[in-house]
C-alpha cells in the first residue's frame, strides 16, 4: 500500500514545500506583529490555504488536459496583461495590480508559469523543433510577448525573471550554444549601453567575440551581430528621449548605493541583520534588526534577513538547503518524466523558482542588485504564494505521471 | 540551417546540476561569511545600531508684501516627544504635571504613534514655551523616552490679521495622511486653508534626513558614517504678494466695528491690494498649538469669524449692479445717450407699483446713474431682458468664480429663464419677477470679490482681470522669482459706452446730487457708486464700489457692510479713507469731517500705523 503510494505522490516536493511554507510564515508573524498586529500574518496563511487547494487541483489535472488548455490560459493572461496596463492600479510606481472586486493580484505572478506551459505545449508537438528557424522564432515570441507587457508596467523584475528561465528550456529542448549566446549577446550590449558609451563598446566587442568562438556559420554570426548593434544602439536612443525622472529610476537602479535613502540603506541593514545574527540566531521575535524595522516592508522582497537574523545560520542553511533540494528535485522530475511537455515545464519550474531566490537571496546579502523580486514562499503576498503552490502541485503531477509518454 | 545539439539528457541534467550547486554554494559561502566570519563586527554594529533616521523639517516659504517687507515669518517651536517602547507609563503622572496637560490626552498621543511604530517618538504636546520646555530638559535624565523636537511655526510681525486670506496650517488627518503618500508622516503640518494651503506644495519644502547611531539604549552616538549619508532639508518657496500690508491694516482698522467684507485690487493686473472680512480672528492662534477649546468657539460664534464674507458670502448688490444693466442697453441698442425717461417717483408694472426713493424728473443714462433713478432702470430691464441680463452678468464675471487663489469662493446668482422656470415652475413667474433684478435687488447674489472685479473693469477701460494674491513666487533652488500667469478677458464693450457708464460714476462722487459724496478724495478725481440691499431678515447692507484715480485708475474697491444702512452714509466713507491711503500713503482728509464711529476707527488707524513704520 505504502509503495503504491510512494509511487504516485511525491512526497519530497510536498514536504519542501510546506516547510518553506511554514518559514515563511513564521517570519512574516516575527516582521509584521508590531506593526499591524501581524494582519498580515493572519493574511499570509488564508492565502496558504488557497494556495493548498490550488496545489491540490493542479496536481491532478490530466497532462493532455493540461497540455491542450495551456495556449488558452496564455491567452487569458496575456489579454489580463494588456488590461491591466491601461486600467491596472499603480502600487509603488508600476501598473500591475490587478482589481476584482475588493480582491487584488498581480497576473504577471500568473503569467510565469502560463507562459512555461504554452511554451512546453509548444515545442512538445512532434512536428516542432528548434533547428527550423520559424519554430525557434515562434517560441521566442511565446516568451517576449508577455516579457514586454511586463516591462511595460514597468517591472523589470520579473522580466528578468523571465529572460534567465528561458535560457535553461532553450537548452533542454535542445538549442545549440549559439543560439544561447546569440540570445545573451544583445542583452548585454543593451545593458552596456545603459551605462555608457565605453561600456556600449567593450559588450560589443565581448559580444563579438564569444559570437565567433561560438560560431555555426558566417551568416548567423552576422545575423546575430546585427541585432546585438541594433538593440544596443536603439537602448541609447530610447535613453536619450527618456524622462530625466526615468533615467533617474534606471541609473538607482544600475547603482542603488547612490540612492542612501533606498535601496542602498536596505542593503547594509539587511547584511547587519543576517551577520549579527550569527551561528544559531537571535531567537524568535528577538531579532533587533528586524523588530526595530530598520528595513521597510521587510516582510516582502527582505524576508529572508528575518530568518538569518533571528535563526542564524542554522535556519539560514536550512532555507538554502530546501530550496537547493527543491531546485534539484525538479531537475530529476524533468529528467525521468518520459513526456516532453512535462519535462519542459519542470524546467520553466525550475528556472523561474532558481532565478527568484538567487537574486532574492543573493540581494539579501548584498551579492545582487537591488530588484524587487519575492523569495518564492516565503515572502508575503497572495498571488505569489498561491502561484508558486500551483507550480508545486505541477511538480507533483509530472512525478505521477512520469511514465506516461 | 541552426543544428540543435544532440547531448543526450544526462549529460545536460550534469551541466543544470553543477550550476544549481555552483550557485547554491556561493550563495552559502556568503552566509557563511557574514555570519560566522563577520559576526562580530555585524554584532557589534547591530548593537551599536543601530541607526535612527531623524526628520528634519524643512523651513516653510515666507511671504512678503507687495513692497518687499517681511509679512509671514518662520519661528523655531518646541515640542515634546515620547517614543513608546522606551517610555515608562509610571512617569506618566510626573510628565503630566511638567507639562500641564491632562495625563489622559498624553497617553491618547502616545497610543496612537504606538499603533503606527513602537519606535519613532511621536509629538505630545506641540509648541510648548520656554519655561516648561527647560523644566522638562532638567528631568529629561529620569524621563527615558521622552525628548524634544524643534519644529517651525508661523510669525506675523505686522498688526495685520487677515486670517482668511494668509490662512493656517493644521496637524495632517488620517485621511489626507492616506492620500497623500509618503510626502508627509504622522504629526505633520499641513497648509488647511488660504494661501497655506492653496500654496501648499510651493511653500512646504522637501523633508532632510539625518542619520544617527543610537545604542540599543537609544543614546545618541553620534552621525552615521560622518553625516555623509545625511541628506538636508530644502527650504520651501517663498510667496510674494500682491498685498499692501500698511493698506491691509489700515482697512482692517476701519472695519473692526462692522460686519462685512472690503476688496481692493490693482485694476491694472488684478492683484488683490486689501482683503478684509469682518469679524475675524488672530491667525497666529493656529500657529502653534489649538486648543479644542478655541476651535469650539470659532465655530459656533454667531458671527462666524471662520467664514470669509469677502469671497463667500452672496448678497444682492442693490444700485451698484445698475451700471451693468446700463451697459447691457446701451451696447445691445435699447437706449442711447439721450434716450430719457421721465421719473415720477415710482413706476407701475400692471397692479404693481415699484417705488423710487425721489421724483428726478426727465433723466438719461447718464443722469439715472449719477442720481441713481430707480424707475429708468425698472424700466429699462423689461427691454433688456433675462438672457441679456444674463449675457453681461457673466461678462463681468458674476454667476461664476473669479479664480482667486485664495481657496474658497462662491459663484454667486445671476438668474435665468432655466432658473425662474425651476423656482416658479414654467410660465408662473411675469415681468414683475424681473423689475427688482433692474436695480440690483431680489434674486442676485454677488460677492464683494465678484464686485471689485467687476468695478476693476469698469476702472480699466473693460477688461476683466483675475484676482490673485499671489503674484510670484522665488523658487529657493534658482533664487529666480517665478512670475504667475492670470487671465485677463475683455469684456467687450465700447468706449462710447464705457465713457457714458463712467461719466455717470464719476458724478455720483463728484457732482452735487450724487449718493457717493462722502467717498470723495480731496485732490484726486474718483468714481463710484453706492448701494442699498434690502434685506428681508433686517436692516439694509450697505455697499460701495469706486476706483480712484479717475483717469488713470491704481485701485478700485468694494466695500459691503451687513445691516448697517445706507452705502452712501457707511460704505463710501471707508471706501474713500481707504483709496486715499493708498494713494497718498496717509490719510488727508480731517477726521472732524466725519461722524463719531469714524472717529473712533482713526484713532485706530494711528496706532496701527505706528506699529507698521
Amino acid at each position: 500500500m505504502f509503495s503504491y503510494f510512494k509511487e504516485y505522490f511525491d512526497f519530497r516536493a510536498f514536504f519542501i514545500c510546506l516547510a518553506l511554507v511554514i518559514i515563511g510564515l513564521v517570519s512574516i508573524y516575527s516582521a509584521t506583529f508590531d506593526i499591524n498586529n501581524a494582519a498580515n500574518f493572519h493574511r499570509q496563511t488564508l492565502w496558504a490555504g488557497v494556495g493548498f487547494i490550488a496545489m491540490v487541483i493542479t496536481s491532478f489535472v490530466p497532462l493532455r488536459t493540461l497540455q491542450r488548455l495551456s495556449m488558452v490560459f496564455y491567452s487569458i493572461v496575456m489579454i489580463i496583461l494588456a488590461v491591466v496596463l491601461v486600467i491596472g492600479s499603480t502600487v509603488k510606481g508600476s501598473k500591475s495590480w490587478f482589481g476584482l472586486g475588493g480582491l487584488g493580484g498581480q497576473p504577471s505572478e500568473f503569467a510565469k508559469i502560463t507562459t512555461v506551459l504554452a511554451f512546453a505545449s509548444y515545442l512538445s508537438r512532434t512536428d516542432v523543433t528548434l533547428s527550423r528557424l520559424k519554430h525557434l522564432a515562434i517560441a521566442l515570441c511565446i516568451f517576449a510577448a508577455p516579457m514586454f507587457l511586463i516591462l511595460a508596467q514597468p517591472d523589470l523584475g520579473t522580466t528578468i525573471v523571465f529572460f534567465v528561465a528561458l535560457l535553461p528550456l532553450l537548452y533542454w529542448a535542445g538549442a545549440s550554444n549559439f543560439i544561447l549566446i546569440a540570445i545573451l549577446v544583445p542583452i548585454l550590449a543593451a545593458g552596456g549601453a545603459l551605462l555608457g558609451t565605453t561600456q556600449f563598446l567593450i559588450a560589443v566587442v565581448i559580444g563579438a567575440i564569444l559570437l565567433y568562438v561560438f560560431r555555426e556559420n558566417r551568416f548567423t554570426v552576422a545575423v546575430a551581430f546585427g541585432i546585438t548593434l541594433a538593440v544596443g544602439l536603439s537602448v541609447q536612443v530610447i535613453y536619450e528621449h527618456m524622462h530625466v525622472y526615468q533615467q533617474k529610476r534606471i541609473s538607482t537602479f544600475l547603482n542603488p548605493e547612490a540612492d542612501p535613502l533606498g535601496s542602498g540603506y536596505n542593503v547594509v541593514q539587511s547584511k547587519i541583520a543576517i551577520g549579527s545574527g550569527g551561528f544559531f540566531g537571535k531567537g524568535f521575535l528577538k531579532g533587533t534588526q528586524t523588530q526595530l524595522n530598520y528595513i521597510p516592508e521587510q516582510w516582502t522582497d527582505f524576508i529572508f534577513c528575518v530568518t538569518g537574523e533571528e535563526f542564524g545560520f542554522i535556519g539560514a542553511s536550512i532555507v538554502l538547503g530546501l530550496f537547493a533540494a527543491l531546485l534539484l528535485h525538479a531537475l530529476r522530475i524533468a529528467a525521468i518524466s518520459k513526456n516532453k511537455f512535462g519535462s519542459l515545464t519542470a524546467i520553466g519550474i525550475l528556472g523561474i523558482f532558481g532565478t527568484h531566490i538567487i537574486f532574492n537571496i543573493g540581494m539579501s546579502m548584498g551579492l545582487m542588485p537591488v530588484i524587487g523580486l519575492p523569495l518564492p514562499f516565503l515572502s508575503y503576498g497572495g498571488s505569489s504564494l498561491v502561484a508558486n503552490m500551483m507550480m508545486v502541485g505541477l511538480l507533483m503531477n509530472f512525478y505521477a505521471n512520469r511514465k506516461e509518454y | 540551417m541552426i543544428t540543435v545539439d544532440n547531448i543526450d539528457i544526462s549529460t545536460r541534467r550534469r551541466v543544470l546540476t553543477i550550476i544549481i550547486l555552483l550557485a547554491f554554494i556561493i550563495l552559502f559561502l556568503r552566509l557563511y561569511q557574514l555570519q560566522l566570519l563577520s559576526h562580530t563586527e555585524f554584532g557589534k554594529k547591530s548593537e551599536e545600531n543601530s541607526v535612527r533616521v531623524v526628520v528634519k523639517e524643512p523651513v516653510r516659504g515666507y511671504m512678503f508684501d507687495r513692497t518687499g517687507r517681511l509679512v509671514v515669518d518662520d519661528g523655531p517651536a518646541y515640542s515634546i516627544t515620547v517614543t513608546p517602547a522606551m517610555f515608562d507609563t509610571n512617569n506618566l503622572a510626573f510628565l503630566s504635571s511638567l507639562l500641564q496637560v491632562d495625563p489622559a490626552l498624553i497617553q491618547a498621543r502616545i497610543n496612537r504613534g504606538r499603533a503606527y511604530s513602537r519606535f519613532s517618538p511621536v509629538r505630545v504636546v506641540r509648541d510648548i514655551d520656554f519655561k516648561t520646555l527647560s523644566k522638562v530638559e532638567e528631568n529629561l535624565y529620569l524621563l527615558p523616552g521622552v525628548s524634544y523636537d524643534v519644529e517651525s511655526k508661523r510669525l506675523y510681525p505686522f498688526n495685520v490679521r487677515a486670517p482668511h486670506l494668509l490662512g493656517y496650517c493644521k496637524e495632517i488627518t488620517d485621511a489626507q495622511l492616506a492620500r497623500s503618500g509618503s510626502i508627509y508622516q504622522q504629526g505633520d503640518l499641513v497648509g488647511s486653508s488660504g494661501l497655506e494651503a492653496s500654496y501648499e506644495t510651493f511653500l512646504r519644502g522637501e523633508k532632510g534626513y539625518e542619520f544617527i547611531s543610537v545604542n540599543s539604549k537609544g543614546q545618541l552616538l553620534g552621525p552615521l558614517e560622518g553625516g555623509r549619508r545625511d541628506v538636508p532639508s530644502k527650504e520651501g518657496f517663498d510667496l510674494i504678494l500682491s498685498i499692501d500690508f500698511s493698506l491691509q491694516a489700515f482697512a482692517e482698522s476701519l472695519m473692526t466695528n462692522y460686519r462685512g467684507a472690503l476688496v481692493a485690487i490693482d485694476p491694472n493686473d488684478g492683484g488683490v491690494l486689501a482683503m478684509v472680512s469682518k469679524p475675524d480672528f488672530d491667525p497666529a492662534i493656529f500657529s502653534g498649538v489649538t486648543s479644542s477649546e478655541v476651535w469650539t468657539e470659532l465655530n459656533t460664534d454667531p458671527d462666524k469669524p471662520l467664514f470669509n464674507r469677502a469671497t463667500m458670502t452672496r448678497y444682492p448688490p442693490g444700485s451698484t449692479f445698475k451700471m451693468l444693466v446700463a451697459a447691457a442697453g446701451l451696447e445691445e441698442g435699447i437706449i442711447d445717450e439721450h434716450s430719457h425717461i421721465t421719473c415720477g417717483g415710482s413706476f407701475r408694472l400692471g397692479r404693481k407699483v415699484f417705488k423710487d426713493m425721489h421724483v428726478h424728473g426727465s433723466v438719461n443714462v447718464v443722469d439715472a446713474i449719477h442720481r441713481s433713478c430707480d424707475v429708468f432702470f425698472y424700466q429699462l430691464i423689461l427691454k433688456v431682458g433675462l438672457d441679456k441680463l444674463q449675457e453681461y452678468g457673466n461678462r463681468f464675471g458674476f454667476g461664476k468664480p473669479t479664480g482667486i487663489d485664495i481657496g474658497d469662493e462662491t459663484s454667486g446668482l445671476i438668474p435665468s429663464t432655466e432658473y425662474y422656470d425651476r423656482v416658479y415652475g414654467k410660465g408662473k413667474w411675469t415681468q414683475g419677477n424681473l423689475v427688482s433684478l433692474g436695480i440690483g435687488q431680489g434674486e442676485i447674489g454677488v460677492s464683494p470679490l465678484q464686485m471689485a472685479q467687476y468695478v476693476a473693469a469698469l476702472a480699466n477701460g473693460g477688461t476683466l482681470v483675475q484676482p490673485h494674491a499671489v503674484n510670484s513666487i522665488r523658487n529657493k533652488r534658482t533664487n529666480k522669482l517665478d512670475n504667475i500667469d492670470h487671465h485677463e478677458i475683455p469684456v467687450w464693450l465700447t468706449s462710447e459706452v464705457m465713457s457714458m457708464i463712467r461719466e455717470g460714476m464719476r458724478r455720483v462722487v463728484e457732482e452735487p446730487g450724487g449718493t457717493g459724496g462722502l467717498a470723495r478724495i480731496s485732490g484726486v478725481v474718483s468714481a463710484g457708486k453706492t448701494g442699498t440691499a434690502q434685506n428681508p431678515h433686517g436692516a439694509d447692507h450697505a455697499w460701495y464700489v469706486g476706483f480712484a484715480p479717475f483717469d488713470q485708475p491704481k485701485i478700485a474697491i468694494a466695500v459691503m457692510l451687513e445691516n448697517a444702512g445706507t452705502g452712501g452714509a457707511k460704505a463710501a466713507p471707508i471706501a474713500g479713507m481707504v483709496m486715499e491711503k493708498y494713494l497718498f500713503g496717509e490719510l488727508r482728509r480731517k477726521v472732524a469731517n466725519h461722524n463719531s464711529q469714524t472717529h473712533i476707527q482713526d484713532t485706530t488707524v494711528r496706532t496701527t500705523e505706528q506699529g507698521i513704520q
